[in-house]
């Protein structure tokens, strides 16, 4: 029984070096992994579709997206822009694409119409009448967003286009 | 000369504590806010452009018109269950079953099949020499999936341009 001479004061002079590197190593990988550029997209079940082209955003360019969730809740950027519960107040909804549309560049036919596409994402059991409402909204005057993009999910191994 | 050694031992034995428990704090952090990038298409269409601007101009080529309908809305189950849970009424989230019908319509042929109507728009595409734009006019009760199947076929019968139409909620 060697117990009462062993000195706690020894035990805690353990060598931290490496596992601070290890702890430093993960944050790193983590970091890297991380990409911040995804956070406006929320979580959905987007729906499947094999002949989509793949979503390959530019992290610097400028790209509008719309959340619509199952009930019709409209998230810009972790932000509610529509409430289901309060119907047709779509006002806060229209200057925030109003603004998106003056951020686009103008399109390349017709200057005075903006020329970027908006990415629509909802879930896939969203009812569309919550698109249309958005789709309208881009009809209006000061607006005028004619080029939308609809996210879905592709398939594990895409089809090649035909 | 030996004081000298006695601080510089001294302040070699820095506290690590608290930046352990920093980095232990930021390493939870990148973990917990870590969403795997999932890889996600996208179906590109389009709004009709003339809305109120000018309503004179003629539209040159007749488009194909792809109605979509609800026929039979279809029994909703529980998402994300290996066995076919029927929805409780009260979770966020549900999917549809088999049962649910979709009718399509273009011009006088009606399906349900979307193969058949992949056949039946890909003939239609070309008159004229000229490529037809086609619209997708979704009507009451139609899910978002709905339409992004429809979207799917009608850009894999190489449709490129095609525009929603209808905002109301007709039957």
């Amino acid at each position: 029984m060697n117990l009462t001479k062993h000195d706690p004061e020894t035990e805690m002079e353990m060598d931290m070096t490496p596992m601070i590197d290890v702890v430093f190593l993960l944050i790193i990988f983590f970091m890297v992994i991380t990409d911040m550029s995804q956070q406006d997209l929320e979580d959905l079940t987007l729906p499947m579709a094999i002949h989509a082209t793949k979503d390959t955003p530019d992290p610097k360019k400028f790209r509008p997206v719309v959340n619509i969730d199952i009930n019709g809740l409209i998230k810009i950027k972790r932000q509610e822009y529509f409430d289901p519960d309060e119907p047709d107040d779509y006002k806060k909804l229209r200057e925030h694409l109003s603004d998106v549309a003056r951020q686009m560049e103008p399109d390349e036919d017709d200057p005075t119409l903006p020329g970027d596409a908006l990415l629509i994402r909802c879930d896939e059991t969203t009812p569309f009448k919550h698109v249309q409402k958005v789709m309208e909204q881009c009809g209006y005057k000061g607006v005028q967003i004619w080029k939308l993009e609809l996210a879905v999910s592709v398939p594990e191994k895409p089809k090649d286009q035909e | 000369m030996s004081q000298l050694k006695e601080i510089a031992a001294e302040e070699s034995k820095l506290d690590m504590t608290p930046m352990i428990d920093v980095t232990f704090l930021l390493l939870i952090f990148f973990m917990c806010t870590l969403k795997f990038k999932t890889l996600e298409g996208k179906l590109a269409a389009y709004l009709p452009k003339d809305v109120g601007v000018n309503q004179s101009e003629a539209e040159p080529i007749e488009k194909v018109e792809i109605l979509v309908q609800v026929i039979e809305e279809g029994t909703r189950y529980m998402p994300l269950k290996a066995d076919l849970v029927p929805w409780d009424g009260e979770s966020k989230r549900w999917v549809y079953g088999s049962d649910r019908r979709i009718r399509y319509t273009v011009g006088p042929m009606r399906t349900f099949d979307l193969g058949e109507l992949k056949t039946r728009i890909a003939d239609m595409r070309i008159v004229g020499g000229e490529s037809r734009p086609a619209t997708i006019d979704p009507r009451k009760g139609i899910t978002y999936s709905d339409v992004a199947k429809v979207l799917d076929v009608a850009l894999s019968a190489e449709y490129r341009e095609i525009t929603f139409v209808g905002s109301d909620e007709k039957q």
